[in-house]
């Protein structure tokens, strides 16, 4: 059986880039979504209200608004230090092709009983777009409101306060769906993982990358400018 | 009207919680001598913070979070009469039945407690200042900056909920020289407020008004005033912002549905694409096998 090839999906950059963000994001998330479980003073359920007692949810507090900066710096970083691949991203999530469109309609489908096919897919799938869309509108969301609950209190009127307050909710509830998903697909679902990859070593294999984005990958062959390299990531220069 | 003896020894039944006490400042009585912000810092071991001379009467700009009640001055000219007043509110949390403050917590610190006192729980709170954003009256407040504190927590007056529920009255009513600040029953005040508007109508404040009995479900601190409400500052049909409600009774539970569909969702994904990937998966390891391009 011939040696497995892999494909190059990202560079060192983007792969900091990503993780930067997808760390602060969930660093963010927990340390908000603790106080939805907070104790119903009515009810029997407790929830997590006595583990948040004292200076607990204060230091929750000081954390949340340290991720906060990762958060805010990640997306400026992709561009001072990959600005090609910053607007090349821009460029494919402004094109929603139609079969972006079809993905969503045979993607399900295919990802559930491993039935049919999802259409020939750029660099980004639908879903990728879709999560990417998502993510730069509750990014916007959640650092536009943010930064007025943490540092504008006072010099807002307290209409926009509680309109920011109402944001960063429907940011979080809207993001968290996505999020969720989006692990679920790269750290668990069965075939969908092997893209985990691409966010460690920058490689995809070759076979996978054909079934999932057959549009990149024929062009980046046809072009020229496919990255090959023929032994999994992790066990060196081949 | 002088003191009204029989409420001095006044105190809730221990035994029913669900009766509802006030605090009634017929303003008409306050000579704005402070006696009241005194006894407030005093018995809550709030320290003093003393704030520049600004020309005003009024000893402090605003309530923050260690002044939890504070005598508001208007210099107020009477349009018809072209009379100078020198009014004065007792200003501090009104214990709000439909409270800003306890809609917008997310942490629960802030209760409707017993006789109708919203209670504080300061070791629950995160000091994210929802609250203060949220309280129609501007009566509950999270300093800025926590140099003198170990951490930022929100203020606001207890009502002296420790002293009332062992029987005594609260701080400052117990120091008013005028006794125009009144602690008792709610509805026995209400009676007692709607009187005494009369009988200022009656000496020519044709403006006296009783505020508090219905704004917000029933405020806990009622005020008898000589001039309409606004002149003190104080908002006419007060509401809890439509957003903090959005906030927590449509975002937040339909928000925690979607996330439960969501999992629900991967779960039944999970157990089938597990089985169907089983042998698709090893295909899909065995190189070039898997849609065709179309
Ligand atoms: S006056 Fe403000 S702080 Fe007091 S109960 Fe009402 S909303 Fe809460
Ligand atoms: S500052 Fe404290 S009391 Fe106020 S909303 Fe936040 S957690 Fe609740």
């Amino acid at each position: 059986m011939a040696r497995e090839a892999w494909i190059r999906k990202f560079t060192g950059r983007q792969i900091f880039v990503h993780w930067l963000f997808g760390i602060s994001w969930l660093v963010l998330a927990l340390t908000g979504a603790l106080f939805l479980w907070r104790p119903d003073p009515h009810g029997t359920v407790t929830g997590l209200g006595v583990y948040l007692q004292g200076s607990v949810g204060q230091t929750l507090r000081t954390v949340h608004r340290v991720a906060a900066v990762g958060l805010m710096l990640a997306p400026l970083l992709y561009i001072v230090l990959e600005p090609r691949g910053f607007f090349r991203d821009l460029k494919e999530l402004v094109t929603i092709t139609r079969n972006d469109l079809r993905f969503f309609v045979t993607g399900p489908v295919f990802y559930t009983t491993g039935k049919g096919h999802v259409p020939p897919q750029g660099r980004y799938n639908g879903g990728h777009k879709l999560n990417y869309w998502i993510v730069i509108l509750t990014w916007i969301g959640f650092v536009v409101s943010g930064t007025v609950m943490w540092l504008l209190r006072g010099a807002v009127s307290v209409q926009t306060f509680r309109l920011m307050l109402l944001i960063h909710s429907l940011s979080f509830f809207v993001g968290v769906p996505m999020a969720l998903i989006h692990l679920y697909l790269t750290l668990l679902h069965p075939f969908t993982r092997q893209a985990l990859s691409a966010v460690i070593s920058g490689y995809v294999k070759l076979s996978y990358a054909r079934m999932e984005h057959r549009q990149w990958v024929e062009e980046e062959l046809a072009r020229g400018t496919a990255e090959l390299r023929e032994a999994p990531p992790g066990a060196g220069a081949a | 009207m002088g003191r009204v003896g029989t409420w001095e020894a006044w105190q809730p039944d221990p035994r029913n919680p669900k009766q509802e006490v006030a605090m009634l400042v017929d303003v008409s009585e306050c000579i704005g001598c402070k006696a009241c912000e005194v006894a407030c810092k005093h018995w809550n071991q709030n320290e003093a913070r003393i704030e520049g001379f600004t020309g005003s009467y009024q000893s402090h700009s605003n309530l923050d979070a260690k002044t939890w009640t504070l005598i508001k001055f208007t210099e107020y000219e009477d349009p018809e009469s072209g009379d100078i007043r020198w009014l004065f509110q007792k200003h501090n949390c009104m214990h709000c039945t439909e409270a800003g403050c306890v809609t917008a917590c997310p942490t629960n610190a802030l209760q409707y407690g017993d006789y109708g006192v919203v209670t504080l729980d300061q070791d629950a709170c995160i000091g994210c200042a929802y609250c203060e954003q949220a309280c129609p009256f501007d009566a509950i407040h999270v300093d800025r900056t926590a140099w003198d504190q170990k951490a930022q927590k929100a203020g606001k007056c207890t009502l002296c909920y420790d002293r009332i529920s062992n029987g005594l009255q609260p701080a400052c009513v117990k120091t008013c020289p005028t006794d125009c600040i009144k602690y008792g029953d709610r509805q026995a005040l209400i009676e007692w407020g709607r009187k005494r508007v009369e009988e200022l109508k009656a000496r020519g404040f044709k403006n006296a008004n009783l505020y508090g009995e219905h704004e917000l479900g029933g405020l806990h601190e009622l005020y008898v005033l000589t001039e309409p409400p606004e002149v003190y500052g104080l908002p006419v049909n007060p509401r809890v912002d439509w957003k903090v409600k959005a906030w927590k009774y449509a975002v937040q539970p339909i928000g925690k549905a979607v996330m439960g569909a969501a999992l629900f969702g991967m779960a039944i994904n999970w157990l089938a694409a597990r089985r169907a990937f089983a042998s698709a998966g090893a295909r899909a390891g065995q190189g070039d096998s898997g849609h065709e391009g179309e």
